[in-house]
């Protein structure tokens, strides 16, 4: 349930935007999760649509990108994005590897009308 | 209207980790975040490595507990001040609770920190505590499927310790499978086997965490 933490900075982060922003409806949050952060999406909408009542973003759509898994390999220096999270570089072999994407918990933007 | 942000969620979590890291490197202590499930067998770990160790280092504990004192009461004995951290139905500790449960130690005279985190693999493994490396404990009672479910704490793991290796014979997990899952998902980590209650391999778990502690 880290969903439940990182939803409650999400909407703290979203309500001083929206109070220095001067905004009075925040309508839509723009979100990008890397897979390894390993949310599950119905979980956080759940725990994001309970945190926001009362607040400005009350009614805002929530728009969730799940970002693949990506490494660079230090071995043969080429980039490979993963779906099934084996960390094997595909072209040399080698497990010598940086994660490139995949551990983000990114607010992009959020989208509202002013007051 | 759309206003861009572009920020990392966990920005808050992450600056304080950054501030325990820093005074930690300051007073020179190492600090050894340590996730497994409930059960692996983190506070036995915990209490023969204090009982090994506790003449040969000055040694702090940190207990995350979702409730009660009961990992900390069995900690007592051993004369190294305990701090335990009740997150209240929380699943992971923060770097905000560490941060304010760092000035109870003297960290003028202290070598080593071992903060054991709340049982759980998925969540403790996002949040940054401002440890100097975590350590993932398994054990042969969970099943050998550990490091292909939970990738995220297998590939930032330092070490892995696999515990009760005495027991392998009475449980379904496959070593060999084990084995491949952990190297399609992290090939660099050292895996030792070890059994805290028979005292398997616990040498040289005592020799590496030593080594890590001597050259911070």
């Amino acid at each position: 349930m880290h969903e439940l933490k990182i939803a409650e900075e999400l909407i703290g982060i979203i309500t001083e935007v929206a109070k220095s922003e001067n905004l009075k409806k925040v309508t839509k949050v723009n979100i990008q999760f890397g897979k390894m952060i390993m949310i599950v999406p119905d979980v956080f909408r759940f725990v994001f649509e309970g945190g926001v009542k009362g607040t400005v973003a009350k009614s805002a759509k929530l728009n969730l990108e799940i970002l693949p898994v990506k490494f660079a390999c230090n071995k043969c220096k080429e980039e490979t994005e993963i779906d099934d999270l084996l960390f094997v570089c595909p072209y040399c072999g080698s497990n010598d590897l940086d994660l490139t994407q995949g551990r983000e918990t990114i607010i992009e933007s959020i989208e509202g009308e002013k007051c | 209207m759309e206003i861009k942000i572009m920020k990392n969620v966990l920005d808050r979590n992450k600056n304080k980790a950054n501030e325990v890291r820093n005074l930690l490197k300051e007073k020179n202590v190492l600090m050894v975040n340590m996730i497994s499930s409930p059960g692996a067998g983190k506070t036995t770990l915990l209490e023969k490595t204090l009982e090994n160790l506790k003449d040969k280092f000055r040694i702090g504990v940190i207990e995350g507990d979702i409730t009660t004192d009961r990992d900390a009461q069995r900690l007592k004995g051993h004369g190294v001040p305990i701090v335990v951290i009740n997150t209240e139905g929380g699943c992971h500790l923060d770097s905000h609770s560490i941060s304010k449960v760092l000035p109870e130690f003297d960290l003028e005279n202290m070598d080593v920190i071992f903060v054991e985190n709340v049982g759980n693999l998925v969540c403790p493994s996002h949040f940054d505590l401002g440890e100097t490396f975590k350590l993932a404990l398994v054990s042969t009672t969970e099943g050998d499927d550990k490091p292909i479910k939970y990738p995220m704490l297998f590939r930032e793991a330092k070490i892995i310790l696999l515990n009760k290796i005495d027991l392998i014979e009475y449980t379904n997990f496959n070593k060999a499978s084990f084995h491949v899952d952990l190297n399609n998902v992290n090939g660099k980590v050292p895996l030792m086997e070890i059994s805290c209650t028979r005292n398997i391999g616990m040498d040289k778990w005592y020799n590496w965490i030593s080594k890590q502690i001597s050259s911070k």
